[in-house]
């Protein structure tokens, strides 16, 4: 069962733009980050699917926000992302809303190990799949997805 | 500008304006070489990172996507939107929220397939950002390069 930071519900600035929601009913594993279609992250303006850079973008989020979910975080810690690669393996219409799971697999001093998935949540079909690795105590490093608190 | 790069232009102006998430992002074009070049401000909602700041390592992955995706349009003026299969991005150093440069290069177009090298630089070209690697998949019908023809 999730025990969510307090740090972890706060939305980046780009994080609110594209309408991400963290799932704090989910009881994993992971995480799970839910993203409503809308017309601003639309890859036409005539109706169209979700653009594909949008749930990249939702991936690297739930995938940071993952780690500071794992049992082994210790809280504090920053991080930065290294590489992040999403395999589209279908699309999903603008009428519809993704479930992005995310979920750390390995962690260590020096380094986090992540997949995710984001499926249309009301037919479980599969849109696209991620892989994430993070650097672990980098003070402060790029790309961090969550903004630190202040001690 | 000469007319050949008014005509590029207007095709990949055409393509951003009908792309809510380009605009979202403010995809704008700033020049052509071989490839187009383009650019995003570094605006307040692009961050990702509050304290630092940075940008989104999203933002980041999706201007990759765009710049490799409008590279294609740019060659292949008459193929349809190639479908992305794939991005795999190395994020290399903080993307502060300033002004963010994007282009790509065709690594290979067969008939079915484009392989295309996408990076991102800020202040020095020689110092990318980001850098992804990004492959498509192409119009069935084939209208891709002449090579392949």
């Amino acid at each position: 069962m999730s025990m969510f930071l307090k740090s972890l519900k706060e939305l980046p600035p780009f994080g609110v733009a594209v309408g991400m929601r963290l799932d704090e009913t989910d009881s994993g594993p992971g995480i799970v980050v839910l993203l409503d279609g809308d017309p601003n992250i639309g890859s036409h303006d005539f109706g169209g699917s979700f653009h594909n850079g949008v749930i990249l973008a939702t991936i690297d989020n739930a995938a940071g926000w993952c780690i500071r979910d794992h049992a082994d975080y210790r809280e504090g810690i920053a991080m930065a992302t290294l590489d992040l690669r999403v395999d589209f393996l279908s699309y999903a219409a603008l009428s519809e809303t993704l479930r992005i799971r995310a979920c750390c697999e390995g962690i260590d001093r020096d380094l986090a190990f992540v997949r995710a998935s984001a499926e249309i949540v009301s037919t479980g079909q599969l849109v696209a799949l991620g892989q994430a690795t993070f650097m672990m105590g980098t003070s402060p490093g790029p790309h961090a997805s969550v903004a630190q608190k202040p001690a | 500008m000469n007319e050949i790069d008014n005509i590029r232009r207007q095709r990949l102006l055409d393509e951003i304006t009908k792309t809510p998430y380009f605009e979202l992002l403010g995809v704008q074009i700033e020049a052509f070489e071989d490839a187009p070049i383009l650019s995003a401000m570094g605006a307040d909602h692009l961050i990702g990172n509050i304290n630092l700041p940075a940008l989104h390592g999203g933002v980041l992955g999706s201007l990759l996507e765009c710049a490799a995706s409008m590279m294609l349009l740019d060659k292949n003026p008459q193929g349809v939107t190639p479908r992305l299969v794939n991005i795999d991005v190395d994020y290399l150093r903080t993307g502060r929220p300033v002004k963010t440069y994007a282009s790509a290069s065709l690594v290979r177009q067969g008939r079915r397939v484009a392989s295309v090298k996408a990076q991102l630089w800020q202040e020095a070209r020689d110092r990318p950002i980001a850098i992804a690697r990004v492959q498509f998949l192409l119009d069935r019908t084939g209208r891709t390069d002449a090579n392949h023809g």
